[in-house]
């Protein structure tokens, strides 16, 4: 802003003395030597101009401070002593926009000749100014500007503003000040306008129960800049005892500061000049493009003010063992001053302790255990450590615990969330749903034919995805009931998870397929058989029966078809599901192993096969073995028609075939499979077989 | 997931280790961040390992955009340096970087070639089961 020129240009016009020009009051030499007539229409263009970026942006601030040292208090009193504006003016509406054009014909039309005496600058042009209907006018209209001006205290009651307002035009004009710096777009300025066009703007700034609400926040973050500020000679007296009374007066902002004093030991939030405000990001509405606002280029929006505390709930807090090592750090860089760096303070204080609260909002989850696993995972260590260092020392001693506060989950889903003062979006809700800016929807071919095996694959591969985090909220559930739940609360999270289970089992199902077939697509994916096998515990006996007998028959093409060797991950589970089969169900699985084609004279297709992949092999052990214990234990076997001839059958069969090609590693060798051959098969096929077990065990099968 | 760590000890007497996602390590003075991990680094350095040598080309001042950071950490001076990194010359360094990349390109094409032969073919990225 090029205020420095206009005030020269507008005194030569006669024009009153807005109190942003005030500083410049004093640069002027020879205003009244001015060449008036050139400059006239050039001073009323600027001032134009100048007037509704004041309006829109903030009012300048450098030069309310300069020209106020005089005795500043008095024309304020004097201000604040006008009667209201004669009636000729229009009344003005809260709109910034609307402000300004009535203004300035106010301006123009009515401003006071003469008295333009440059010894008269400074009580005298106050006054000028303020004999002014145009500015007394203002007054009234404050509130708008109020909501347009970051520098306006929010106060707690109107009463409180009513004698505050000789102080707050005051204040306001040191905000301006601020602005001298350079930068025209002041954050709070900008999102004031766009507020200021919302409906009930007036008490609003007296609330302070909206948790988001600009205008308020901001008057109370007024408090930090004048900390900001060069109090020294500008600053009344009355000013600075007003300062640290808002804090009395309202309570609210100062109590809601305690938490963040406890983050990493802030000064307190007693304003004074030199110490720093503790700061906090503040969530807006959001603002995009045009209406976004810019952090200023001198002082990052912290700095600005203090903004009134509104976390978004409770915060997380840094552990504690984390916090007693950055404040060793801190004072071991303290203890260090020899080296000074030049650059050192780029950083103000402020400035990072608003980032550090930014990116603790972002901390917020239900579940920080999850969410935030190394950082928790690292300090439960180090607390465990240093536990058991002072048992041996001290005694046993609580180590300090980290106490999260419990944060419950935003139920309303903002896409986009924006934090005041901060560049563009911030990661909130991005942890649990992604930002809507990028929208990454697959287009959706109805027809499964015509989808290609690229696309059908990305399918499959993205239900199990899908399937993958219903799974994890399963097993979620799972160790959630290891804890002491009501009875009630269990009973809900059992149903939950049933309801979870079968979906997940449903959706494994693909529907076009015949009813054999339906898992395999998913089964073919490495994922997918994870996924399968961490399914399996929490499925119904039958339902995993199913599974196990679709595993079996599709034995051959899943062996075949597993090319990085993810088969074996489905072993431990299905060897929970065949050691719960009954006899009859156990044959029937193991007809498939050999069903031969129907072609092929000599054994079975897939008993090679399966000699020969170290799942299938240990599948099938799994099975004889099982077997075997049902047929040795003295439970009742019910088996139906034709069961122990299949098993018999069976058995040779494998074991011809177990002797006479080379097998695999299996991953488990059950101990009670010689016994079982033993009791059919002759000597020698049993020595072969032992032979061939061991030599591909390494170890002896059956010691004997 | 926090850059707390550090700003507690901004006015940085200790420098930093940025690696970014290219793959280069840049080291220098951390000035400034912001809420993105957008780094400023003033007198830096870039860092080219190979093998046991190391070379350090002076780079000056980076500002650094906050997606290209993979993981960022404070250099503890104080600490004993008994590395059996050996520094040497940068011209020493890129020529040696640049004999590794060679290499490895040879071996990777003699991989593809001989899979070729054998009828079969690495599957890309794109191709591969997992996401």
């Amino acid at each position: 802003m090029t205020d420095s020129e206009q005030p020269e240009t507008e005194t030569a016009v006669s024009q009153p003395q807005w109190p942003e020009n005030g500083g410049q009051w004093s640069d002027e030499e020879g205003g009244a030597g001015m060449d008036e007539c050139g400059l006239a229409e050039m001073a009323e263009e600027d001032e134009e101009i100048d007037i509704y970026n004041n309006e829109t942006f903030g009012m300048d601030m450098d030069t309310e401070v300069g020209d106020t040292e005089g005795d500043p208090t008095n024309p304020l009193f004097k201000f604040g002593e006008k009667p209201p504006a004669p009636p000729a003016l229009p009344s003005l509406s809260p709109s910034s926009p609307s402000f300004s054009p009535r203004a300035r014909p106010q301006l123009r039309v009515q401003g006071p000749p003469g008295r333009r005496g440059r010894g008269q600058r400074g009580g005298q042009a106050m006054a000028q100014m303020f004999e002014d209907p145009a500015v007394v006018r203002t007054v009234e209209g404050r509130p708008s500007l109020q909501s347009l001006d970051s520098a306006i205290v929010d106060v707690g009651s109107v009463s409180y503003w009513d004698d505050l307002d000789p102080d707050a035009w005051m204040l306001s004009s040191y905000e301006r000040t601020r602005h001298a710096s350079g930068s025209v777009l002041q954050d709070p300025a900008i999102v004031c306008v766009m507020d200021s066009h919302a409906p009930g703007r007036g008490p609003n700034y007296l609330d302070s129960h909206y948790p988001f609400s600009n205008s308020s926040g901001r008057r109370g973050g007024l408090r930090g800049s004048y900390s900001n500020r060069p109090f020294g000679q500008r600053c009344p007296s009355q000013i600075n005892t007003m300062l640290p009374s808002s804090p009395i007066v309202s309570r609210r902002p100062f109590t809601t500061q305690q938490p963040y004093n406890q983050v990493g030991g802030l000064p307190s939030p007693r304003p004074c000049p030199s110490t720093p405000q503790p700061l906090t990001p503040k969530m807006m509405q959001l603002r995009f493009g045009a209406n976004s606002p810019r952090p200023s280029p001198f002082y990052s929006p912290s700095s600005n003010r203090v903004q009134r505390f509104r976390f978004p709930g409770p915060v997380t807090q840094l552990h504690p063992q984390h916090r007693r090592l950055l404040s060793q750090r801190q004072q071991r860089s303290q203890r260090k001053p020899d080296s000074w760096d030049p650059y050192c303070n780029l950083m103000s204080a402020k400035e990072k302790e608003w980032i550090i609260r930014l990116q603790m909002i972002q901390l917020q989850s239900e579940n920080p255990h999850l969410d935030d696993y190394y950082y928790q995972e690292y300090y439960r260590r180090m607390e465990a450590k240093l536990a058991e260092e002072e048992l041996g020392m001290r005694g046993k001693r609580e180590p300090p615990k980290l106490t999260t506060p419990y944060v419950t989950k935003m139920d309303s889903y903002t896409p986009v969330v924006h934090i005041e003062g901060s560049l563009g979006q911030v990661a909130v809700s991005t942890c649990f749903s992604p930002r809507r800016a990028i929208n990454a929807v697959a287009a959706h071919c109805p027809h499964e034919e015509l989808k290609d095996i690229r696309q059908q694959r990305l399918d499959v591969l993205k239900k199990i995805e899908k399937l993958f985090m219903v799974l994890l909220e399963v097993e979620e559930g799972q160790r959630m009931k290891a804890q002491v739940l009501g009875e009630g609360e269990e009973k809900g999270l059992m149903e939950k998870t049933e309801i979870k289970v079968e979906y997940i089992y449903s959706q494994l199902q693909h529907p076009d397929l015949e009813a054999e077939e339906e898992f395999l697509p998913c089964l073919l994916v490495s994922k997918g058989k994870q996924l399968l096998a961490r399914l399996l515990p929490f499925l119904s006996h039958d339902a995993a029966l199913k599974v196990l007998s679709m595993v079996t028959s599709h034995l051959p093409v899943l062996m075949s078809r597993d090319a990085d060797e993810s088969l074996p991950v489905l072993y431990p589970s299905l060897r929970i599901v065949i050691g719960g089969m009954t006899f009859s169900q156990l044959i029937g699985v193991l007809k498939d192993f050999t069903t031969s084609l129907p072609d092929s004279s000599d054994g079975s297709v897939c008993l090679s096969l399966v000699c020969q992949s170290k799942f299938g092999l240990s599948l099938l052990y799994a099975l004889l073995s099982q077997g075997e214990r049902l047929l040795s234990s003295d439970v009742p076997l019910e088996p139906s028609i034709g069961d122990f001839e299949t098993w018999t059958d069976t058995v040779f069969l494998v074991a011809s075939q177990l002797s006479q090609s080379a097998l695999v590693e299996p991953l488990l060798l059950p101990s009670n499979l010689l016994t079982l051959f033993c009791r059919y098969l002759d000597k020698r096929t049993i020595h072969q077989l032992k032979s061939n077990m061991e030599s591909a065990t390494g170890y002896l099968a059956l010691p004997s | 997931m926090t850059i707390q760590h550090n700003t507690g000890t901004l006015p940085s007497q200790e420098k930093h280790l940025v690696l970014l996602r290219d793959g280069r390590t840049l080291i220098g003075f951390l000035r400034s961040i912001d809420q993105f991990a957008n780094l400023v680094f003033h007198q830096t350095v870039e860092r080219i390992h190979v093998g046991k040598k190391f070379g350090d080309i002076p780079r000056g001042i980076f500002i650094v955009r906050g997606e290209n950071v993979v993981l960022l950490g404070e250099i503890d001076m104080d600490k004993p340096c008994d590395t059996v990194l050996q520094q040497v010359s940068i011209e020493e360094i890129l020529e040696e970087q640049r004999l590794q990349q060679q290499a490895k390109q040879e071996t990777e094409k003699a991989k593809v070639t001989a899979l070729k032969d054998r009828g079969l073919s690495i599957p890309k990225a794109d191709n591969l089961d997992e996401y």
